[in-house]
């Protein structure tokens, strides 16, 4: 691809994108928050210090101790050990549901605003239909069917998040679909399926990104308000919404496990959400310095 | 003729990523009232930064790290934004390469040429309002009345500039200055531009300063003419000493390669051999010396003198002599 | 025979955008009749609203034509796959070099992608990506260099070692000088004299700069609203032009020398919207010779000398 003749993979590479982002205090602390919570969720059998399914009735509400750090449940298990594990949870949700999402609306994206109009037509009636459904009664009502459980919860996200990505795309692709370097490759005899590749979709996917960084802590915190309803993820399975749901219903035994709960899922959103603002930030050639001609 | 606007010595540079870069070098320039003065040079050359500089309006990163630029012996670019916002506009005007700039994309072209008046104390709405109407129609504007009423976007870019220009003087400005402002229109439009601005210029009692890197418009308007390269005045003086007998090298180089004056059909056009030199880390003697058909081993050790020629008539040059 | 010919070719475009089509269209362009001979170098020369640009895109197929007939080397072009066939052979400068590059590859991949479009064997990209840039007169680091990073020069330059690529027949630069410093438009003129020797290329130029034209080109074509308003050798009629129009965009060309400043203007008005054609003589809203004749019949294009035609009731007598 572009990295034939000179081994660099975009237009600036990722090496300035990164710098800038590093510059901005926000997007550097987003940066990081995002990659504690990643080694925390990758590396949870080697972080976690005890086994978050361990029952252990005997030491239940601990407060926070040196041999657990964030003081147990009421079951008596490691609170440190399941928001470890948890964050696998919050985490694999939410990337796989944004990925996933975002790579179909991508290609929606790019066929309907490349494409022939009549297929425009089509798809653009296809979002608007998938986008009338509110998302809440969407998930209850497919949940009621098909039961909870994370791949629901997945399936339902995924089809509700589609229409914007796409529209997103298709908006972007539109707009690329007559400027002059577009032009210029057709001129060249570029075929359709070059063009999309190699030159609408490296130049359209940018603001996508930001957009799935954002949309991250949403779905942390959608999975968590589902599992909090016990229609997201089935207890005993750690997930920040169930041990939410454990310290609200624990609330005059151990009133820490709420707070202990509620902290990760704030500094995932906060982490998240900042990652996204810097992306965009750094990715916005018009806020580079440059010099007026 | 009384100096209007007065650059002495100024030196500027912009903070970009990768460091500094020095737009501006000891630039000295005056523009009289009842004159007009063309600031000539090509891409790189820090007109554009000159421009923005003589009306206060400069960007963001940039630095000004010596000298002055004094609007009737005031300090321009220390006084407060307040006093500088004073100024634009009412005292000093500008007019843009791309009229579309110049205004409100959502208001009409009366409601803002009422409006810019605001500083004009004593005058009901309807006395600015005539006062925009005439000023349009002095500008060649044959249905006045109708294009106060109309939108920026409704003009063609002709009628835009036009408008531009009436709005520039209509505070009466002691100072015009004009940023390449014929560039984006077509060829007849240009012409016709350059006619109003000679025929507005001959009533006009202040300085006009035109900035371009076209060669024929700086002819067909300007009475004094201050060459620039890689942010120097290298040549400066009366436009038919400038075009006729120049006496930088650059200069001369870049009269030669233009294409619209050379009249005979030639198969290869005489060329300036290689680049501009890298503004951020300029040479320790003179910027031209890499290019320069003249050059000697003491213009790239020694910075080039300022050689006077003669009353407003200047070169840059180790070669140029009295 | 000649290398490009354009006979009676016309191109409407509809009104609205709706997916239905819409009754109303507008002629963008009418009546072209132009012929290029292989070597020959034409300057088609218009301001806004002239069409040359639909041309342009016309010749490429990237602009569908509501008649006439175009044909390159004798073949005739009708169909996308006619136009695919031919698109080795043509090769197209934009008037903004750095838009029309790929903002996310960099300079040695495009430049080379022509290559890749048309499978042609390339062994080693990197040495032909340097090869196209010599050519240019271009460093190789340029190659590792992305559009944006590069001044206007330089993206015109590439613009060029792009169109080079395939070694065309004709290039079709549109605007080649615009926006440039005079030195780079030196530079460029010489470059496109060279190349038309060394190569044997021949050049369709859009411009409504006249000076390059008056070095450049051999024959030169003048448009107004989508018409030809007169064609003939560069040299004749920037000695003496038939028609108005003519007469006036040589006029108006500032002139770098103070001493010829222009007294009075041979145009007045503004370019008509191609939406409201004036009647009879498009040009007479804007002629300073115009009579009742020129507002009420529509002049033809006819031969005024050998060689030489004009659109004028009195071509030749102004």
């Amino acid at each position: 691809m572009s990295s034939a003749v000179d081994g660099h993979g975009g237009a600036r590479g990722i090496a300035p994108v990164l710098r800038a982002l590093l510059r901005d205090p926000m997007g550097a602390m987003g940066l990081l928050l995002v990659l504690v919570f990643v080694a925390m969720a990758l590396f949870a059998p080697l972080v976690a210090p005890a086994d978050p399914l361990a029952i252990n009735v005997v030491n239940k509400f601990q407060s926070p101790s040196l041999s657990h750090w964030a003081g147990t449940d009421q079951l008596g298990r490691d609170l440190l050990s399941r928001i470890i594990w948890g964050a696998r949870v919050a985490l694999g949700i939410a990337v796989t549901t944004v990925v996933v999402a975002g790579a179909v609306g991508l290609i929606l994206g790019l066929v309907a605003g490349y494409g022939p109009r009549w297929l425009d037509a089509i798809l653009v009636l296809l979002f608007d239909a998938m986008s009338s459904l509110p998302m809440i009664m969407f998930a209850l009502a497919v949940i009621t069917v098909v039961g909870p459980g994370t791949d629901t919860l997945i399936l339902v996200v995924v089809l509700v998040s589609i229409p914007g990505y796409a529209r997103l795309i298709r908006a972007q692709t539109l707009s690329l679909r007559d400027s002059d370097f577009i032009q210029a490759e057709r001129a060249m005899g570029a075929s359709s399926g070059r063009i999309i590749l190699l030159h609408l979709l490296p130049n359209v996917v940018g603001p996508l990104v930001v957009l799935l960084s954002m949309d991250i802590p949403v779905i942390i915190m959608l999975e968590a308000g589902l599992s909090y309803l016990n229609l997201g993820v089935r207890p005993p399975a750690p997930s920040w919404g169930n041990i939410l749901y454990d310290g609200y219903t624990s609330l005059r035994s151990a009133p820490s496990m709420v707070i202990v709960a509620g902290v990760p899922l704030v500094l995932a959103t906060l982490g998240f959400t900042f990652l996204g603002e810097g992306l965009r930030d750094a990715l916005d050639p018009r806020l580079q310095l440059r010099v007026p001609r | 003729m009384t100096a209007l606007l007065e650059i002495e010595d100024l030196s500027l540079r912009y903070h970009v990523a990768g460091g500094t870069l020095l737009a501006l070098r000891h630039v000295s320039l005056t523009a009289r009232a009842g004159e007009v003065l063309g600031i000539m040079g090509e891409s790189g050359c820090g007109k554009s930064s000159l421009a923005a500089a003589s009306i206060a309006l400069l960007a963001r990163n940039a630095e000004v790290t010596g000298g002055v630029v004094r609007y009737r012996g005031h300090d321009i670019l220390r006084m407060s934004a307040e006093e500088q916002r004073q100024l634009r506009g009412r005292h000093i005007a500008m007019i843009f390469q791309d009229p579309m700039t110049a205004f409100n994309p959502v208001l009409r072209i009366g409601e803002q040429l009422v409006d810019f008046q605001h500083h004009l104390a004593g005058l009901s709405r309807s006395d600015r309002r005539a006062r925009a109407l005439a000023q349009l129609q002095r500008v060649g504007i044959a249905d006045a009345d109708l294009c106060l009423r109309r939108y920026p976007h409704e003009l063609s870019g002709g009628m835009r500039q036009r408008a531009a220009i009436a709005a520039a003087l209509l505070m009466s400005p002691d100072v015009l200055v004009a940023d390449e402002p014929t560039t984006a229109l077509d060829v007849t439009m240009e012409a016709q531009i350059i006619h109003l601005l000679r025929e507005l210029q001959a009533d006009y009692q202040g300085a006009v300063i035109v900035v371009t890197h076209h060669l024929g418009v700086i002819a067909e308007l300007c009475d004094r003419v201050a060459v620039m390269y890689a942010g120097e005045v290298v040549e400066e003086g009366p436009v038919d000493d400038i075009y006729h007998a120049p006496q930088h090298p650059y200069t001369r180089a870049l009269l030669a390669c233009d294409p619209a004056a050379i009249h005979d059909l030639v198969h290869r056009l005489p060329t300036i051999g290689g680049q501009l030199p890298d503004l951020m880390a300029p040479p320790v003697g003179c910027s031209f010396a890499p290019r320069c058909p003249l050059v000697e081993p003491r213009c790239r050790s020694e910075a080039p003198p300022r050689v006077h020629l003669g009353p407003d008539r200047m070169a840059l040059c180790h070669a140029v002599s009295v | 025979m000649s290398l490009l010919e354009i006979s009676r070719l016309d191109v409407d475009l509809p009104l609205s955008g709706s997916l239905i089509a819409s009754r109303r269209r507008i002629s963008i362009l009418a009546d072209i009749n132009l012929r290029l001979a292989r070597g020959e170098t034409l300057g088609l020369v218009g301001e806004s609203g002239s069409g040359k640009t639909t041309l342009a895109r016309a010749i490429l197929g990237l602009q569908s034509i509501s008649g006439g007939n175009l044909a390159f080397d004798g073949v005739g072009l009708r169909t996308a796959a006619d136009f695919a066939a031919i698109r080795r052979r043509i090769a197209m400068m934009f008037q903004d070099a750095q838009a029309s590059l790929s903002p996310r590859m960099s300079v040695g991949s495009l430049i080379t992608e022509p290559l890749v479009i048309h499978r042609v064997p390339m062994p080693d990209r990197r040495a032909k990506a340097l090869q196209l840039l010599a050519q240019v007169g271009l460093p190789a680091p340029i190659a590792g260099r992305y559009p944006h990073e590069l001044s206007g020069g330089q993206a015109r330059w590439v613009g060029v070692a792009r169109a080079l690529a395939l070694e065309p027949a004709l290039v079709i630069a549109d605007e080649p000088t615009a926006g440039l410093d005079v030195s780079v438009q030196a530079e460029i003129l010489n470059l496109m004299s060279d190349l038309k020797d060394r190569m044997g290329l021949s050049y369709l130029i859009i411009t409504h700069n006249l000076s390059l034209v008056r070095h450049i080109a051999d024959q030169i074509a003048v448009m107004y609203l989508g018409r030809l308003v007169e064609t003939g050798p560069t040299a004749a009629v920037f000695a003496r032009p038939l028609h108005p129009y003519s007469t006036s965009l040589i006029a108006a060309e500032p002139q770098p020398d103070p001493r010829k400043r222009r007294a009075d203007l041979a145009i007045k008005g503004e370019i008509p919207s191609v939406l409201r054609r004036p009647g009879g003589c498009e040009f007479h809203t804007r002629c300073i010779s115009a009579t009742s004749r020129c507002r009420a019949e529509v002049p033809a294009l006819r031969a005024i000398e050998p060689g030489r035609m004009a659109r004028c009731h009195y071509a030749g007598a102004l």
